[in-house]
């Protein structure tokens, strides 16, 4: 088991974004989140990346307690995620983004850069291919040296994921990648997703359209007002009664 | 290419003060210097400011911590080259101290911050004689600051400083560049544009804010410690809210993030009226202000990246074997 | 002697008061420190200064007339200037950058006080002294005229601000703007004129505040807003910024805080015990003493 969500529970103020949700992630498995919007889908997500803490509960990230953690440190221990409005760093290249990934990976200090030392060189040069791999992996190397806020909005999520690669997850949350994007840049976004999995990279995904979250899931995770209202096996919650209320309406 | 003007640019700086100076154009090189200082201000300045994005308003107390710990110490008779570091040690440790609890406010709320703390510091220097001489200034009646002595040679004349000051900055400018344009420095930029999805992204944001913060300090403490041995005299009045505003002014107004734009800025907005000075005359340095503001408006609002645009470096997107 | 602080604290509190409502009301509806508004406290200061200047000697008996004048004149023309410095500085950044706005108001503080420098030179001016001051004993404690008129003006200022705020349509439209500009437009409330509007209001009680101020200390000068400014500023964050009876707290606390710790610590470092204030302030308390901390959505 990698993600381990213990009846957590987060307010705003008199709002209960979650109440005592309960989740399992396992090492290379995808699974999907999906419920209406306000949910909570994404408080969760901020939840495990320690933008928000939990009111109540515990998160367990590779049988270490995560939930008090500050967000760099959970990167650090191996989760990355993407946001639901774009959010890279506008005015740096697509590769210095990613590079940017890699910060928590590397360790040359301030004195090694001002003397340029060789083991400043060498990081700085081992940061630079694998920024590059991950770009040909996405597919972006060619706009490699554009700025961000220059991409296509479809590759801006691309190149959001690969800075989220960057930083060497095993777990890699994303928040309704293809939200906006046209049909052809989301079977690229799909095919992106199912390359993954060959990364033994465990994925939550979050995403409105039903007929993407059924075909990549291996299972799929309901929310609603805050609490989890089915879980099982894409088929299953597909039929599941409650759900097509939630989705539906009475 | 780009290093064979640089290279020219630096033997322009070298040889054309030396002819100039020997011609008579002492103003000039005293102008020279102090654009020098004030380069060495802005550029360290930027990387608070330009790389890493926090507004402050308070920058000369960094610089009258420098200038007052090099004059006390000086009167003592330590020479400058213990001072200096003295000096740097002790505005990037008080800058340490002050960006600890600060650095997590929000942007606009950490440059009121930073201007409460300058205006702290330079009421510090004027309301405490014993320590500072107070309005007077350093050093006291029959107290002298040190000359800087380099093995055999004394610094005495303004050219003297001008090469002192020029090869302070260059070192200032190659530790800025290096920093730019790396791990660090990139995670400056990135805290810069999104703090949050920096922080998401691996980057301990605290510690390197503070990183950043420390080392712009240590640059104000620099040119204050230089500026004190080559005027031989501080005061208060020196290192005003407005002197700071100055500085930002020449940042916002020269391009921010961009060492370039620093001194492009600090050339237009001193260089420029101060060679200016003489043929204007002393009234022109009223309207001076008056039309920095003006600028400083315009600037913001249609080209607030600033005069010279920062560059991203372009990066081979090969692998290189 | 405390009693007598305290009232001098309330006479000072309340001309920050008024001064730190331009400050909480732009932040409020803008999310930007209004920079320059200590500049306007200024220019209103110097309007007054005029007016009362001009006052011919030999009309005593129009002396009420002309005092009216003074505050009309001052407050609308320090609102006019704001309304203007919003127009041509802070419009066009209104989807900037969060710290642009912050440094065109240091542009347009620097641009007013250079300007005024240059036009009334650099010296500070005597306020003329108009009004007849009468000094009181009430229990023992000395009050002036003066004290008691700058107090009781304030008051019903800000009485008057707050039933506008909370009565008018206008005022609604304001708290509407300032919960949400996109939902306010929606309804049909036009955003521009409302914001100007709001300008227009906190500039005005700038200009009244640099009026008192003149009055109360006597001389004025280019550079006169900037400490009050500052304080002002740390009351409008004491109260919780955007907060308006927040601000009118805040300033009052400051004032006596302020007299005191001149009184009874230093009155040479008062002004060093104001900018600890403030960055203590913002340090513990950057929501306001009434306030409540608001989380970033993601
Ligand atoms: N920072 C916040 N402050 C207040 N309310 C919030 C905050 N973040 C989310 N919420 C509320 O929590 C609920 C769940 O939001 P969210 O997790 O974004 O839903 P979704 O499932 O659409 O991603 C919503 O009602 C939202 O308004
Ligand atoms: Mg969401």
């Amino acid at each position: 088991m990698l993600l381990q969500i213990n009846s957590v529970t987060k307010c705003f103020g008199g709002l209960k974004a979650l109440s005592e949700v309960n989740m399992v992630v396992n090492a290379n498995e995808t699974v999907g989140l999906i419920g209406p919007n306000g949910a909570g889908k994404s408080t969760l997500f901020n939840l495990i990346t320690g933008v928000y803490s939990p009111d109540n509960g515990e998160i367990i990230f590779m049988d270490k307690n995560i939930s008090c953690h500050k967000p760099h440190k959970i990167t650090l221990s191996g989760i990355a995620r993407t946001f639901q409005n774009i959010r890279l760093f506008a005015n740096m290249t697509v590769l210095e983004n990613v590079m940017v990934g890699r910060h928590c990976r590397t360790r040359s200090e301030l004195m090694a850069a001002f003397l340029r030392t060789k083991g400043f060189r060498k990081e700085e040069k081992e940061i630079a291919d694998s920024a590059r791999e991950i770009l040909g992996f996405v597919g972006l190397l060619k706009s490699g040296n554009m700025l961000a806020k220059n991409l296509p909005y479809g590759a801006q999520r691309r190149l959001e994921i690969a800075r989220a690669l960057a930083t060497s997850p095993s777990l890699l949350l994303l928040d309704e990648p293809m939200a906006g994007m046209n049909s052809q840049e989301c079977n690229e976004l799909i095919d992106l997703v199912a390359d993954l999995r060959s990364r033994n990279i465990a994925i939550v995904i979050i995403e409105h359209q039903m007929k993407v979250i059924m075909s990549i899931s291996d299972r799929i995770v309901v929310l609603d007002y805050g609490e989890k209202i089915a879980e099982g096996r894409p088929e299953d919650v597909q039929k599941d009664p409650k759900v097509i209320e939630a989705y539906l309406g009475k | 290419m780009k290093q064979i003007i640089g290279i020219m640019i630096l033997l322009l700086l070298i040889v054309l003060p030396f002819i100039g100076y020997n011609c008579g154009n002492y103003y000039a090189i005293h102008v020279a210097g102090l654009v020098g200082i004030y380069c060495i201000l802005c550029v360290g300045l930027n990387i608070t400011v330009g790389y890493t994005g926090l507004l402050d308003l308070g920058f000369m107390a960094f610089c009258a911590i420098g200038a007052y710990t090099a004059a006390l110490l000086s009167i003592k008779g330590i020479p400058f080259w213990i001072t200096l570091p003295i000096s740097l040690f002790l505005g990037g440790f008080i800058r340490y101290l002050l960006g600890a609890p600060v650095l997590r406010l929000r942007g606009d709320y950490l440059a009121i911050v930073t201007l409460a703390f300058g205006e702290i510091v330079r009421l510090i220097a004027n309301n405490f004689d014993w320590l500072t001489n107070g309005p007077r200034g350093l050093p006291r009646v029959g107290e002298k600051i040190m000359e800087i002595q380099l093995f055999s040679l004394v610094f005495k004349n303004d050219l003297q400083f001008y090469y002192l000051i020029l090869f302070f900055l260059i070192g200032t400018i190659i530790i800025s560049y290096r920093l730019e344009h790396s791990r660090i420095g990139r995670a400056l930029v990135a805290i810069r544009e999104d703090e949050l999805a920096a922080g998401l992204s691996g980057i301990n944001v605290p510690q390197i804010k503070s990183i950043a913060f420390v080392l712009s300090g240590m640059f104000g403490a620099l040119a204050g410690a230089i500026y004190v041995h080559w005027i031989g005299f501080i005061s208060p009045e020196m290192f005003t809210f407005w002197e700071s505003v100055l500085l930002v002014s020449m940042l916002v107004i020269g391009g921010m993030g961009n060492i370039g734009g620093a001194i492009l800025g600090v050339v237009l907005l001193v260089g420029i009226p101060e060679i200016l000075r003489p043929v204007l005359g002393t009234k022109f340095v009223d309207y001076r202000m008056l039309i920095f503001g003006m600028i400083m408006i315009v600037v913001i609002i249609f080209r607030p990246e600033g005069m010279l645009k920062s560059k991203r470096r372009a990066l081979e997107l090969h692998a290189k074997e | 002697m405390f009693i007598e602080q305290l009232v001098n604290g309330l006479t000072l509190g309340s001309i920050y008061a008024l001064f730190a409502l331009g400050y909480t009301m732009v932040y409020g509806i803008l999310l930007m420190i209004n920079f320059a508004h200590s500049e306007i406290f200024m220019v209103g200061a110097y309007i007054g200064f005029l007016v009362l200047f001009s006052m011919p000697v030999f009309a005593p008996q129009f002396f009420l007339l002309y005092f009216l004048l003074c505050f009309v004149l001052s407050m609308l023309g320090a609102g006019l200037l704001a309304v203007i410095i919003e127009k041509i500085a802070y419009k066009p950044l209104r989807h900037a950058c969060r710290l642009s706005p912050l440094i065109s108001a240091i542009g347009v503080s620097i641009f007013l006080q250079n300007l005024i420098m240059i036009a009334v030179g650099a010296q500070s001016k005597t306020y003329p002294e108009k009004l007849p001051i009468m000094q009181f004993h009430l229990f023992g404690v000395q009050i002036s005229s003066l004290q008691i008129f700058i107090f009781g003006l304030s008051i019903l200022i800000m009485i008057i601000l707050t039933i506008f705020i909370s009565k008018t349509k206008m005022g609604k439209a304001m708290r509407a703007v300032a919960e949400n500009h996109v939902v306010a437009q929606l309804m049909g409330i036009n955003v521009n004129t409302i914001i100007a509007l709001v300008f227009l209001i906190g500039g005005g009680l700038g200009g009244i505040a640099g009026v008192l101020n003149g009055l109360y200390y006597g001389s004025i000068k280019y550079n006169m807003g900037f400490l009050p400014g500052i304080k002002a500023f740390t009351a409008a964050v004491l109260g919780g910024i955007g907060n308006i009876k927040g601000a009118m707290a805040g300033g009052f606390i400051l004032g006596i805080v302020e007299t005191l710790a001149a009184g009874y610590i230093s009155s040479e470092n008062k002004d060093i015990i104001a900018f600890v204030i403030l960055i203590l302030v913002l340090l513990f308390k950057p929501a306001g003493i009434f306030g409540e901390e608001v989380t970033e959505k993601i």
